[in-house]
Order: C-alpha cells, then sequence, then structure tokens
C-alpha cells in the first residue's frame, strides 16, 4: 500500500533521515519507535507529503506520492504531535471547519462531526472551546480532526506525550479499535517502548535517523533470544563492584538505578554464582534477585547502548 | 471558502482584548481628543470672535491719480492719450474704499470692528491688548496697486498688517486680511488676462472664499475618521498575525494535508479582513456619532457614500493583509514577521495622520500621506463631509481601486505554493 524506498532527509546539511525503507500492507498496524531526536516526526512529515525528501522515493499503490501528493493526502489522516487546533474554536466548531475543508457537506459533515467526537468521548463537552480542554482531551480532538474523512491510513505522531494516563487509554483503545474493527492502517510513531507493544503488529526502531532493526515484535526480541535479563537489588552500590560485574564472561550491558543493577548476559554464562561471591567480595547484602525475558526496551538498549527515554 | 471565513470573524471576534482594542479604544480616544482640541479648531468659535483691528490709513488717494499717470507714462512707455484712458477706468477702483467696504460689511462686522486711527495711537492700543492688530496702508499704495495691475507687474506696496502677539485672534484675523489681498490681486490679475477694459474687484464674501454650499469640517469628525483608519490597520495586522498562530499550532499544515487549495486560506484572510474593516469601521464611526453627533443632520446619500468608502478601504486592506500573510508564510521567524506588521502599521497610521493631526505634520509629510490607505480614506471623507460631491472622490477612490488591486497582485505573487511538499 504505502512504501517508502531509500528515503532520506538533510536540514542544511545535516541528515536527519537517512535511507529509510518502510512498507506498510493494508490493515496493518505498524510502529516507528525510536527516542526523541531519531528522525520520527520528519519521517512522518515526508511520509503525509508536508515535506519533501532530499533523496528517495515515497509510493502509495506504487504511485509517486512525491509527485503527485494527492494519492497519499486523499486517503490518510494525519495526527501530529502538536496540537493542530484552533483554541479559541469549540471542539464542534473545529471539526466543522476541518470537516469543510475535507469537502464534507450538510447531513455528511454533521454525521461525521457527531460519529468523531463520540469517537474520542467529547460529545457531551463538543460546544466548549478547546482552550478550556485538558492535555488529554485536546489530544482525543486531535486525533477526531483527522478521522473525519474516515481516512484508510492513519498517521499518529506521539499522539500521547504529555497526558494523563486515562486519556492515554482512550487513545490507545480507540487507535485499537479503528485498527482491529475498521480495517484503518495504522502508523504509529512513540518513544513509549509499551504503547508499540500493545498496538502494532510489526516495528521499525529508528536511532539517529536509520532504520537500526525492523520486524515483528517476536522477530525482535529474537536478538536477545541467546541473553538473559537479571536485575539485583542490593543494600548498597559502589563503582568497583559495577566495573567488577562488567568483567565478568558473559556479561553484555549494565545498567544502573539507585540500589538496583540491570545485568544482561549471555545465556549458560553462570553469571549468579559468580554474582553472589562478588557481593560477598565487596560486603554487599543481596536483597532481591530476579531473570526477566528481555523486553524491547532491552532490544533497544541492546543495539544503541541508550535507553529509549535518554 | 465560507468555512475559512467564518473561522477567522470567529477567531477575532473572541479575542476580547483585540476586539477592545480596535472597537473600543478609538472612540475613547475620539472622545479624549474631542475634548482636548475643543475650542482650537472647531468652526463653531467663529461666532464667539470679537476682533478688534486697527486702520491707519497712510495713502493719499487724491495723489494716486496723478502717480499712476506718472509711472505709466514714465516707467510702462504708455502714450499721454492712453494713460488718460487708463486713468479713466482706474477711477471706478480704489482699492482703499474696496477695503474699507469690505470691512464694514456686514458678514465681517460680526465679528471684526474697525478703528480708524494714527499710526502711533493704533500701535499703543495694540501694545497694551486692547486691539488684535492693526492694519497699515501705506502711502502709495493705491498708486502702486493700480498700477502693477496695469503694467502686469508685482505690486512693490502691500498692506501691513502688525500683531503684538502670535493668538488664535490675532492669526485668523491676518488670514483673513491675506484672504482679501489675494482675491484683490487675483481679480486684478483675472482682468489683465481677460483684457477687459473695466477692471471691476469682486470682493470675497464674509471674509471667506464663497465655496458654494459646504458643510464644515470639525475636529471630532477628523478624529473619528483617522482613528477608525488607524485602527482598521491594527485590524489587517491582528489578522496576519493570527496566521502566525496557525503556522506554530500546525493548522495551516492540516488544512494543506486536507487538499485543500492554500489559495483558499489567502482568499479567507482577504475576505475576513473586508467583513472585519467593514464592521469595524461602521462601529466606530457609529458609536462616534451616536456619542457626539459626529455628522448631524446628514442624508441618507451621505451615509451611502461613506459606506461605500469603507468598502473601498476594506478592499485595500484586505489586499494589505494578502502581502503581511504570503510574507508570514515566507519567514522564519513569526515574531520578525510581526514586528515588520507592526512597524509599518505605526508608519501608516503617523503618515495617515492617525496619531496626529495631518496638518500639524510638514508638508511634504503630508504629501506622502495622502497617499497611505488610511490617510487617503481621510482625505477622500474629507472631502465627502464637506462637499458630498461624487466628482470630487472619484478620483481618490480610482486610487483606493488601484491600491486594492497592486496590494492583491503582490500578495498573490509573493504567496509560496506551500500545497506542493516543501
Amino acid at each position: 500500500m504505502l512504501e517508502t524506498i531509500n528515503l532520506s532527509k538533510s536540514f542544511k546539511g545535516k541528515k536527519v533521515v537517512q535511507d529509510l525503507n518502510l512498507y506498510l500492507a493494508d490493515g496493518e498496524s505498524v510502529g516507528l519507535l525510536g527516542p526523541n531526536g531519531a528522525g520520527k516526526s520528519t519521517t512522518i512529515s515526508m511520509i503525509s507529503t508536508l515535506i519533501k525528501p532530499t533523496s528517495g522515493r515515497i509510493t502509495m499503490n506504487g504511485v509517486n506520492a512525491i509527485a503527485k501528493p494527492g494519492e497519499i493526502r486523499s486517503v490518510s489522516g494525519v495526527v501530529p504531535q502538536e496540537l493542530a487546533l484552533y483554541q479559541e474554536l469549540s471542539a464542534y466548531e473545529n471539526l466543522k471547519f476541518f470537516g469543510s475543508i475535507y469537502k464534507l457537506r450538510g447531513k455528511e459533515l454533521e454525521k461525521a462531526i457527531q460519529q468523531a467526537l463520540e469517537f474520542v468521548g467529547l460529545d457531551d463537552r463538543k460546544k466548549d472551546l478547546v482552550k478550556t480542554y485538558s492535555g488529554g482531551m485536546k489530544r482525543r480532538l486531535n486525533i477526531a480532526a483527522a478521522l473525519l474523512h474516515r481516512p484508510k491510513i492513519l498517521i499518529l505522531d506521539e499522539p500521547t506525550v504529555g497526558i494523563d494516563p486515562q486519556s492515554r487509554n482512550h487513545i490507545l483503545e480507540a487507535v485499537r479499535a479503528l485498527n482491529q474493527t475498521d480495517g484503518t492502517t495504522i502508523l504509529y510513531t512513540s518513544h513509549y517502548m509499551e504503547e508499540v507493544e500493545q498496538l502494532c503488529d510489526r516495528l521499525y526502531i529508528m536511532d539517529h535517523g536509520k532504520v537500526i532493526a525492523a520486524g515483528t515484535k517476536d522477530e525482535l526480541l529474537s536478538i536477545l533470544s541467546t541473553e538473559n535479563k537479571i536485575k539485583v537489588e542490593l543494600n548498597k552500590l559502589d563503582e568497583a563492584f559495577v566495573e567488577q560485574v562488567k568483567t565478568i564472561e558473559g556479561v553484555h550491558k549494565t545498567e544502573v538505578t539507585e540500589l538496583q543493577l540491570k545485568i544482561i548476559a549471555a545465556k549458560g554464562s553462570n553469571l549468579i554464582s559468580k554474582l553472589v561471591h562478588l557481593t560477598e567480595q565487596h560486603q554487599i547484602q543481596l536483597l532481591h534477585f530476579q531473570t526477566e525475558t528481555p523486553s524491547l526496551e532491552d532490544v533497544f538498549l541492546h543495539l544503541t547502548g541508550r535507553t529509549l527515554r535518554d | 471558502m465560507r468555512s475559512f471565513i467564518k473561522k477567522d470573524l470567529l477567531i477575532f471576534l473572541r479575542d476580547w482584548k483585540e476586539l477592545l482594542t480596535v472597537l473600543l479604544l478609538p472612540i475613547i480616544l475620539v472622545i479624549v481628543l474631542n475634548f482636548a482640541f475643543a475650542g482650537l479648531f472647531d468652526s463653531g468659535d467663529e461666532v464667539s470672535m470679537d476682533l478688534q483691528l486697527a486702520v491707519v490709513n497712510q495713502d493719499n488717494e487724491t495723489e494716486a491719480m496723478e502717480q499712476l499717470k506718472e509711472r505709466l507714462v514714465r516707467d510702462a512707455a504708455f502714450e499721454e492719450q492712453e494713460a488718460n484712458a487708463i486713468l479713466e477706468a482706474a477711477g471706478e477702483i480704489q482699492p482703499v474704499q474696496l477695503l474699507s467696504d469690505y470691512l464694514e460689511s456686514d458678514d465681517v462686522k460680526e465679528w471684526v470692528t474697525v478703528h480708524h486711527l494714527e499710526e502711533k495711537a493704533a500701535a499703543e492700543k495694540v501694545k497694551e491688548g486692547e486691539l488684535d492688530g492693526m492694519l497699515v496702508i501705506p502711502q502709495g499704495y493705491t498708486a502702486d496697486s493700480l498700477y502693477a495691475s496695469f503694467a502686469g507687474e508685482p505690486p512693490t506696496t502691500s498692506l501691513i498688517y502688525k500683531i503684538e502677539e502670535e493668538t488664535t485672534d490675532s492669526s485668523a484675523l491676518q488670514q483673513f486680511i491675506q484672504g482679501f489681498i489675494e482675491q484683490l490681486n487675483y481679480q486684478f490679475a483675472m482682468q489683465e488676462i481677460t483684457s477687459g477694459t473695466e477692471i471691476e474687484a469682486d470682493l470675497p464674501e464674509g471674509g471667506m472664499e464663497d465655496i458654494g454650499a459646504a458643510h464644515d469640517f470639525t475636529m471630532t469628525q477628523y478624529f473619528t475618521i483617522a482613528l477608525g483608519g488607524l485602527f482598521a490597520l491594527f485590524v489587517v495586522a491582528t489578522v496576519a498575525m493570527k496566521t502566525g498562530v496557525e503556522i506554530r499550532d500546525q493548522v495551516f499544515n492540516r488544512i494543506l494535508l486536507a487538499n485543500s487549495h492554500p489559495m483558499r486560506f489567502l482568499i479567507g484572510k482577504m475576505a475576513s479582513t473586508i467583513c472585519l474593516v467593514v464592521l469595524q469601521i461602521i462601529f466606530v464611526l457609529l458609536v462616534s456619532h451616536f456619542l457626539m453627533a459626529v455628522f448631524p443632520d446628514r442624508s441618507i446619500a451621505f451615509w451611502g457614500g461613506v459606506f461605500v468608502m469603507i468598502v473601498l478601504l476594506a478592499l485595500v486592506l484586505s489586499g494589505l493583509a494578502a502581502i503581511y500573510t504570503a510574507l508570514l508564510l515566507r519567514m522564519n521567524s513569526v515574531d520578525a514577521a510581526n514586528g515588520i506588521f507592526m512597524f509599518f502599521t505605526l508608519l501608516f497610521g503617523t503618515l495617515g495622520g492617525g496619531f496626529v493631526p495631518i496638518y500639524m505634520l510638514p508638508e511634504w509629510l503630508q504629501q506622502i500621506g495622502e497617499w497611505t490607505p488610511n490617510g487617503l480614506f481621510l482625505s477622500i471623507l474629507t472631502e465627502w463631509v464637506q462637499f458630498e460631491k461624487l466628482s470630487s472622490i472619484f478620483q481618490p477612490s480610482m486610487f483606493m481601486i488601484g491600491y486594492f488591486l497592486l496590494f492583491t497582485f503582490i500578495g498573490l505573487a509573493l504567496f509560496p505554493k506551500r500545497g506542493r511538499a516543501q
């Protein structure tokens, strides 16, 4: 359905997105995961035809969408990271304006507004000015404005940034319903791992403008299939101890959080006995010990050497 | 298109701060300035004027004819016979008598009292403040002014007007005497051009040039119109600045993504500017009128004309809004763009007489000011208020339409083709 081929974008000579290859099949839900500054929003802007790539191609059902941006615009709804709403208008007035520029008229427009408002749970507040809304309500209306023309593809750029858990759940449920019930194709960007894990069939992990891994969740997790993730809680933690842990054979990565130490190590590296030995040497008491299945967060850490929120 | 206009109108009308600025502030300023300038310029004050003028006649009219004949023969090389014929005609005109008749006429007597005095006595009274000024008719004035008119040369002798200190009253007196002298010279000159043998001086009526049934143009009217125009400029700047908010909040991108032609956005801005400017100026004019009777006893046709002028200004300003909007979309910094808009608003406002009465500006600035949209609007309405003649406003109205077309063309040319991805 939608494909990017070696898509690149440079600003003032600096490459923000490099050779990005991405594919969205009809009805799929695809996540674009990466930390802030990874190039996700620039990618979304190029795919939604707001900015022109420096090089590469975007095709929509085989048609060059850079030359014919209408190919994508007519079938897509974009939920930008910013609140693209008129604060001085009510939710209803905002939707009426955006619906009318999508050439919806009369009863068709009224029906689309009503459906969108009900879908995001704002029907009872539709006459209130947007500037009186909470952050979560504004985010929900931001999504509603992109749904009026019933797009085949919904592109969401970090739609849950800075909102309360309740609104976040509402948005995630709404996006899932759109994909699973209505068959809307979803391209969802986030730096919240759990959101894309929850919503998406496939993932692209981006860092420094490049896709560093792609696949289904299981495929990505298999990157760490030869590793174990061990979390230990200690009564005290010193640098010398951590440095010695890093020297244990098979340890790939360590991450310190207050009195907690996360270790990613190769399976069968006999880590536990060596760790117990080291705590005795440093007179550190081991309070809690847990072996975890690696998550996508760990995959990202493994691939980039840093966490998604760094 | 309707949705674009409605959206812009709603956004503007819900901005209370802006609304108070463009609707109430001009009315408050009109009231304040009206009181501040009251008594200085309004024509109503003329009624209560009682000017005291001393006339000192040093000319000897009986010797004047001899002096004239001598000069005609000696300096202008007239034949004796020709000189006699001219003397006969000139005998009909006595400039000093004309002046005297003028000063004693009913119209002038209403506000000027003439005292015939010797120079020394007159000078003392003027010095002591008993009299507002003195007019000296110098020796040889009659002969010189008649010779000048027959020989087509500028007169070497002129009336001398003296005042002790500049006051509103003494200035008014000076202006009307100057008006008399100019009118007299003009009549002589006309007579010369048309080669008439009979010279007949057509004196001004009531100390003022007769300009037909003109209405007074008061300071209150001036401020109402000038401030209405000035704040219309602020409306334009605000409409453009709202575009900055639309860009910052990415709603402009959302409009583009809807595959809506970006030109609809620009034309929507122009149309909403027209609506807002028309509503704003009508509000300012009507409220000022009901509060201070700015345009009393005027006909429906007069108000119709005013409405047409307002629409013309709104058209020009919609073109300006198109330029501002296009510039904003081209510039990287919204703040810098807003700074430019405010600069032009203040520039046009000052030159167009919005901040200080336009006649207080130097002549060259006044001329430039008449070419600003608000200055032109003020100029047209000044004519319309006084004369209510279509012929007097036709040409400036054409300039307004020209401005509209020019500004719109520039706005459209500058408008970036944002429909395409950048």
